[in-house]
């Protein structure tokens, strides 16, 4: 028999039941649906944490503070070895000196984040500039985009306290020259006063509240500027920037295995990820107790149509039909109530899956304070396609299996006695 | 065509460990040419539908042999009799054994369908032979909408459209009135003699058996003595 002929062979039996054909297959729709949101909850859980954490950080940056076994400097060797990794964009190196720092503009004055950096490798590994330019003499430095907004005079940096808006240095820094004064943390060096100019000033962050008021100068400074204090050279903090995230998590295990302590965003997302890959499948195995209870209702339709069809069956038997071909039509019938129940299931479930994104967070916005809330973007339900994969496998899967005995026992039909049935 | 030589089977009755053999067939040995209308007649009982349930390969025999076109159906296994029987016979049966949820046209049809005939060339098939049968003009009808006549009409032609060597017939008019019988007696005969078929009836009425070139009668599971026989 031809796959079309059974196809239709099975709908003009489907369509001879229909009210228990309905209500078998809203069973089915309903189990697979429940399964459906059921999970849909941990995968929309896990999204929204995992969004959380991606957002606030730099993911593609992965922090080399050390060493495992040295308190040596990473080298610049061992920096030019970990470029050579592959899918590395950019190994930046990073130090500060030991030393507490103030700016002054005039009569403004700031903290001072002194970093020393390269600017080359910082320019690959993507720092941008919101205005000027790469610092390209002796002298020149960067500053951070909120290191004018940080420098303030004695009157605001009182008004500071009275929680007043401040507006900091107006106008353009670029060009513009102010010194540094640097007191070692330890000791009984002298301060170290430099004088500096402004060439760059980096991007504005990504996230609003992430502040840099940092001032990047030429790593150069940092032995001239440790020598003047009478300190030490601070051991580099090497930065590894992947191409993208999802080579993240291969660099970082290359870097554990090469000996070095490592941290980055699949660090924390990895506990997490096992966390809720747990709870995902433990959802998902509370979900298929459903589409099995739905399950109970498939076999007893289809025991039922191979009672009702014995006679049926008895005459297709004495006629030609392989046992193999009636057994795939009871099969193919069963399957069918999975497939259209799983077909309904995964549009009503994204449609529960939408209401839930659109009431859950109006709900929980209205118990909190939208300040507590900030731009935090919950999502309740998340429904990717491998969760309708595996919904629909396990679904589709249960019908058949709930079909199996009843088209065994149809191909098992003997003919005289089918035959010897009353109309 | 047909040859049964030293068919016997008995029946087991009574609870199990404590079973008892009914013999129901007893050394039966007949032979159908080909072409030939063969009747196997006999009174309820006498083991007549045995015999045909056994040359269809419903069921296995105890012992003997039965060859239809040299092939021995006994020794076949449940899908190779399927196949066989696809390719070799007919069946018309007292009760017709329409499919209630087919019409005319699609009852017909099914045995094509079950072969993997393409949808084109069953319909063409199938509304030659309904022409033939007389069944044209019900062609949309479901068997509830026919009456006996015309239900056994359609059951024949389902039985002749794979154009099987061979038509079982199990009291092809028991369930008919004498008019309805005789219409339907004569176009087995037309179609015997048009076509070539061999038909096997089993009946209990004589005036069925008359139209057999052949006839075999049986008696409480035995050919009885005196069956009559003659060249087509």
């Amino acid at each position: 028999m031809q796959f079309k002929d059974q196809l239709g062979f099975i709908a003009q039996h489907m369509k001879r039941n229909k009210l228990r054909m309905a209500t078998t297959i809203l069973a089915a729709t309903m189990g697979c649906a429940f399964l459906i949101v059921l999970a849909s909850v941990g995968f929309g859980l896990h999204k929204t944490l995992s969004d959380d954490i991606l957002e606030n950080r730099t993911v593609t940056k992965i922090e080399v503070p050390g060493k495992k076994d040295s308190e040596d400097a990473i080298t610049v060797q061992e920096a030019e070895a970990m470029r050579e990794i592959p899918h590395v964009k950019a190994v930046a190196e990073r130090s500060r000196p030991q030393a507490e720092g103030e700016a002054r503009l005039g009569e403004r004055s700031a903290y001072a984040d002194l970093v020393f950096v390269q600017f080359e490798n910082e320019e690959k590994a993507g720092l941008a500039l919101s205005e000027g330019a790469m610092p390209s003499a002796e002298g020149e430095v960067l500053v951070g985009y909120h290191f004018a907004s940080s420098l303030l005079i004695r009157e605001e940096r009182d008004n500071t306290t009275e929680g007043k808006e401040l507006d900091g240095f107006a106008g353009s820094l670029i060009g513009q020259t102010f010194e540094i004064e640097l007191k070692p943390y330890e000791g009984e060096g002298e301060p170290v006063v430099r004088e500096f100019m402004v060439a760059g000033v980096t991007e504005e962050p990504a996230k609003d509240w992430m502040m840099d008021s940092s001032i990047y100068a030429d790593e150069s400074w940092s032995k001239t500027i440790a020598e003047s204090l009478g300190t030490e050279e601070t051991p580099h903090e090497v930065l590894v920037y992947a191409d993208e995230l999802q080579y993240v998590e291969g660099i970082t295990e290359k870097l554990k295995r090469d000996g070095y302590y490592v941290y980055s965003v699949t660090e924390e997302l990895g506990s997490m990820n096992m966390f809720f890959t747990l709870l995902k499948a433990g959802l998902i195995f509370v979900g298929t107790i459903a589409i099995l209870i739905a399950s109970i209702g498939i076999f007893n339709t289809m025991t039922m149509a191979v009672t009702e069809r014995t006679r049926e069956i008895g005459v297709m038997k004495a006629i030609g039909a392989q046992p193999k071909l009636i057994q795939r039509l009871f099969l193919m019938e069963s399957a069918a109530i999975g497939i259209i129940g799983t077909f309904l299931a995964v549009i009503i479930a994204y449609g529960i899956s939408m209401l839930a994104n659109w009431l859950v967070p109006m709900i929980v916005m209205s118990s909190l304070d939208e300040e507590e809330m900030g731009d935090f973007n919950l999502l309740i339900s998340v429904i990717p396609w491998q969760l309708v994969a595996i919904s629909s496998a396990i679904s589709i899967g249960v019908a058949m299996v709930s079909g199996w005995r009843p088209a065994r026992k149809a191909t098992q039909i003997n003919v005289i006695q089918a035959l010897r049935q009353e109309l | 065509m047909i040859e049964i030589n030293t068919l016997s089977h008995s029946f087991a009755i009574g609870k199990k460990g404590n079973e008892r053999k009914i013999p129901v067939l007893e050394e039966i040995t007949l032979h159908v040419k080909q072409g030939e209308i063969a009747a196997i007649l006999g009174k309820s009982g006498s083991g007549k539908s045995t015999l045909l349930n056994i040359l269809a390969g419903f069921m296995a025999p105890e012992s003997g042999m039965v060859a239809v076109g040299g092939q021995e159906i006994s020794s076949l296994n449940e899908s190779a009799m399927a196949n066989f029987r696809l390719k070799n016979f007919g069946f018309i049966f007292q009760s017709f054994q329409l499919m209630p949820a087919l019409n005319a046209f699609e009852n017909i049809e099914l045995p094509l369908k079950i072969k993997g005939i393409k949808a084109p060339e069953r319909k063409a098939a199938v509304e030659k032979i309904m022409a033939e049968v007389g069944l044209s003009a019900v062609a949309g009808h479901y068997p509830n909408e026919l009456s006996g006549g015309q239900q056994q009409r359609v059951s024949i032609a389902r039985a002749l459209i794979t154009k099987p060597p061979v038509i079982l017939a199990d009291e092809p008019t028991g369930s008919l009135d004498s008019e309805t019988e005789q219409e339907i007696l004569d176009l087995i005969r037309s179609l015997n003699r048009d076509l070539g078929v061999t038909f096997v009836i089993i009946t209990h009425d004589d005036e069925v058996a008359g139209i057999a070139h052949r006839q075999y009668r049986l008696h409480d599971g035995k050919l009885a003595k005196g069956t009559q026989r003659h060249a087509i």
